[in-house]
Parts: structure tokens; C-alpha cells; sequence
């Protein structure tokens, strides 16, 4: 268990590793979700009070900034054919999965946490006493969000159509997590107390560990040839 | 052919892309410490096989044993005995030589680390660029990086695809100085290659294969140095 669990780590380093270094994947995912934001602030009829559509705003910004860099996430490991190197090693197929998925989630958080202040200086969306229900809530859509995009990453870069696969093969089986997560968001966003989401949340935790579980499972047929 | 059990084994292997046989059927076994050159055209399947017996690729059919181990099924062990140098460097750019090599050793489950990584890249003459980002090298020195990946867990087995392509002379005589410590510790090593000469110095071994067979295979002290491109290109031609 101390293995698998060092080779999570060590997989998620090297590419939190690489990330810090070019910045790329931050870089374009931030630059997408304010450009995103100053669209919707151009767009909104001012008789349209932007609480009321805050949720959609920030999920599509947070899936499509997030494809973005989940589709960059196994460049790296074409590059030089690297991913080869790491099959080769004596590592559990799961556990560089879950290394590439760990990275993946921690780069989103970290766009994730520009996008509500973003957010919140464009449309005054604070988030006030609910901060902690949306962080729940948003954290939990993220993990399944995360957990399939890491594994449709490596079935796209495996095909010729690469990163422009990626979101035809994936926003389908988002459909659970937009639904849960969405909805959850708008309701704390406009002032519903976090117990009015719990439903979602549960709902939003299950699919995440149904997520995990398979994606963990099924990464090891992808990679290999 | 020698009694003792083979260390890597080959049963019926075959490998097709849609109706086009890339390898095979083949069976082989390579014996400890034995330094087997395959030599062969473009296209006649040497890398995929190489794939096939390192487990990077998956058979159509036929099965691959690396000591006592099934390549494919359960155990990981194999994987630890086993390294691999390949056309790509299987290396991150982005990161630096010692970066590259740390993150494999921590895969590989190396005690003492630093230690082993200093020492590896020294042996490769890279001590000093231990810092430099593998994008700045040149193709020579990423070659020369990739043979230390490629032993860094100290391998018993050992397969390297064209490892000659790229180096200037100085990077050729140092590659051959490490095949030779190879051999001289009994590792097993199958050597791919269509450069004749380079591939004759240290076989014990010497195969051609051609349209993904083995159309000979015998020692290397039955074969004429003098007269062997001409041997070779008959044989090919005969396939």
C-alpha cells in the first residue's frame, strides 16, 4: 500500500512538476475562464440579474477551461513516448492513473479558485455564508469531472483525433455531474441553505466514487497497446 | 541450443496489423547471459518485437515468459529485471536529467536514491548537465540519458532497439564501453540493429530476421565477419 501510494505521489509530483515549470496548462485554462467571463458580462440583458445564472455561468466555464487542460494532460506523456517508460516500471496501472488524476484535480482547483473571484468582481456574485456548501459542492463535481477526464485524456491520445476527441467522448457521461453539481451551485449561490443540497451532494459523492473506482480500473486497457 | 532454462521466452508469438503479420509465429528463448544481435531490414518487425517481449505491446497471439514470468499477467516482479532502450527516449523534456532519472527510480522502488541517480549519470558521462532540462540536449546526450534510465534499477535483462542512432563517435565508444561491462556481468542483452559491424562486436548470438521471422539464428563464432553483408543481404533476399 506505501508503494502504490508512493507512485501516486511520484506520478502526480513529476507532472505538478512539469506544470509549475511551463505554467502552460494554468496559463490557458485561466486566460479561457476570464475571457469567458467577460463574454457572459457582455452578453447578460441587465434585466437578468446574474445571480440567478450564476451557476450555469461558472460550471460551463469550469468544463470547458477544464477540457482544456485535461486534453494537455497526456501531451506530455506523448512527447518522447514517456508513458512507455512508466508501463514499463513496475507500477500498479491504477496508481498512475490515480497520480495523472490527482495532478489533473489540483491544476483545476487552482483555476477553479480564480474563476469565483473572477466571478464575483464581474457579476458581485459573493459567496458569502455559502462558501463552504459551494466548496463542497464544486470540489465533489470536480473529483468526477477530473476522474473521467483523466481517463478520456488517455483514450483521445491514443487516437489520431487527440485532444479534439476528448469532449465528444466525454461531455456525455458528464451529464450526472452537471446535473447534481449545477443545479447544487445555483441553489447556495441565490441563498438555499446547504441542507436543501444534500441530496445532490450524496448523489454528487456516489457518482465520484463509482467514477473513481471504474476509471481506476479501466486506465491499465487504455494505455496499452 | 544451451540446457540451462531460458530467461526470456517466446511461445508461438505472433502479432498482426489487420491482415498484415508484423512478427511471427515465432518461438525463441534466450539463454542467461547470452548477447543475442538481431539483425534485419526496415520493416522486418524488430521493434515490434521488441515490444511484444517487453510487454509494451500486446500479442495477437502466443505468450512471452521473462524469468519464470508471464509478460502480461499478475506479478510485476519481471518488470524489475527488465530494461528498455527504445527509438524514443521515453524521457520528460521538461524536466531535468536528475529529475528524469529520481522519478524513475522512485518507480523502480531504488534505495539511496540521489546515490544511485549521481552514479547513473556518471556512468554516462552527464554528471555535469545533471541539472540542464532534457529539451536542451542534443540528441546524443538524450540518448546517453535514456541508457541510464534504461539500467538505473541494474537490469538482469536487457533490450535496446538501435541504441547507435544519434551519438557522435565519442557517445558510440561509450555506449560500447557500457555493452561491454554488460556482458562482462552476464546480463542478458538482445541488441536490435541493421548496423552490421557495431552488432557482430559483442554477440555471442547473431539472428536475422526478415518480414517479422527468423530466418537464421546461429553463434556468432559460425559466422564470417568478412563475408557477412553479403550472407546477410542473401538471406534477407531469400525471405
Amino acid at each position: 500500500m506505501r508503494d502504490y501510494l508512493g507512485h501516486v505521489w511520484a506520478v502526480a509530483a513529476k507532472d505538478l512538476a512539469l506544470e509549475m515549470r511551463s505554467r502552460e496548462r494554468l496559463v490557458g485554462m485561466g486566460t479561457f475562464a476570464v475571457l469567458v467571463a467577460v463574454v457572459w458580462s457582455f452578453s447578460l440583458d441587465p434585466a437578468v440579474r446574474p445571480r440567478s445564472v450564476a451557476g450555469a455561468m461558472i460550471w460551463v466555464t469550469i468544463f470547458f477551461a477544464g477540457m482544456l487542460g485535461l486534453g494537455r494532460s497526456f501531451a506530455l506523456e506523448r512527447e518522447q513516448e514517456a508513458l512507455t517508460g512508466v508501463l514499463l516500471a513496475p507500477v500498479d496501472r491504477g496508481a498512475i492513473f490515480l497520480g495523472k488524476f490527482l495532478a489533473n484535480l489540483l491544476i483545476l482547483l487552482a483555476v477553479e479558485a480564480l474563476i469565483f473571484p473572477v466571478y464575483g468582481l464581474f457579476f458581485g456574485i459573493g459567496l458569502g455564508g455559502s462558501l463552504g456548501g459551494v466548496a463542497l459542492v464544486v470540489g465533489l463535481a470536480s473529483v468526477g469531472f477530473v476522474a473521467l477526464g483523466t481517463l478520456f485524456g488517455a483514450v483521445a491520445a491514443h487516437t489520431r483525433l487527440g485532444e479534439t476527441l476528448l469532449p465528444i467522448l466525454l461531455l456525455p457521461l458528464l451529464i450526472p455531474v452537471v446535473i447534481f453539481g449545477v443545479s447544487a451551485t445555483q441553489r447556495l449561490l441565490i441563498g438555499r441553505p446547504v441542507a436543501e443540497v444534500m441530496g445532490s451532494v450524496r448523489m454528487l459523492a456516489a457518482f465520484d466514487l463509482i467514477y473513481l473506482f471504474v476509471c481506476t480500473l479501466a486506465f491499465g486497457s487504455v494505455v496499452e497497446e | 541450443m544451451s540446457t540451462t532454462p531460458p530467461v526470456v521466452e517466446a511461445r508461438g508469438l505472433e502479432k498482426r496489423f489487420g491482415f498484415r503479420t508484423a512478427v511471427g509465429p515465432l518461438d525463441m528463448r534466450l539463454a542467461p547471459g547470452e548477447f543475442t544481435v538481431i539483425f534485419g531490414p526496415n520493416g522486418a518487425g524488430k521493434t515490434t518485437l521488441l515490444r511484444l517481449l517487453a510487454g509494451i505491446a500486446r500479442p495477437t497471439r502466443g505468450e512471452v515468459w521473462i524469468a519464470g514470468e508471464r509478460v502480461g499477467e499478475g506479478g510485476n516482479d519481471w518488470r524489475c529485471r527488465l530494461g528498455v532502450l527504445s527509438h524514443q527516449s521515453y524521457l520528460y523534456p521538461g524536466l531535468s536529467a536528475s529529475e528524469n532519472l529520481a522519478f524513475y527510480a522512485r518507480l523502480y522502488g531504488i534505495d539511496r536514491r540521489e546515490d544511485r541517480v549521481r552514479q547513473a549519470l556518471a556512468d554516462v558521462g552527464l554528471a555535469e548537465r545533471a541539472g540542464d532540462r532534457v529539451r536542451d540536449f542534443s540528441r546524443g546526450m538524450q540518448q546517453r540519458l535514456a541508457l541510464a534510465r534504461t539500467l538505473l534499477h541494474d537490469p538482469g535483462v536487457v533490450f535496446l532497439d538501435e541504441p547507435y542512432s544519434g551519438l557522435d563517435p565519442h557517445a558510440a565508444a561509450l555506449l560500447r564501453r557500457v555493452l561491454e561491462r554488460l556482458r562482462e556481468q552476464g546480463r542478458t542483452v538482445l541488441l536490435v540493429t541493421h548496423n552490421l559491424s557495431q552488432g557482430l562486436e559483442l554477440a555471442d548470438r547473431v539472428v536475422v530476421q526478415a518480414r517479422g521471422r527468423w530466418v537464421s539464428d546461429e553463434p556468432r563464432s559460425a559466422v564470417d565477419a568478412a563475408g557477412w553483408e553479403a550472407e546477410y543481404t542473401a538471406r534477407v533476399a531469400a525471405a
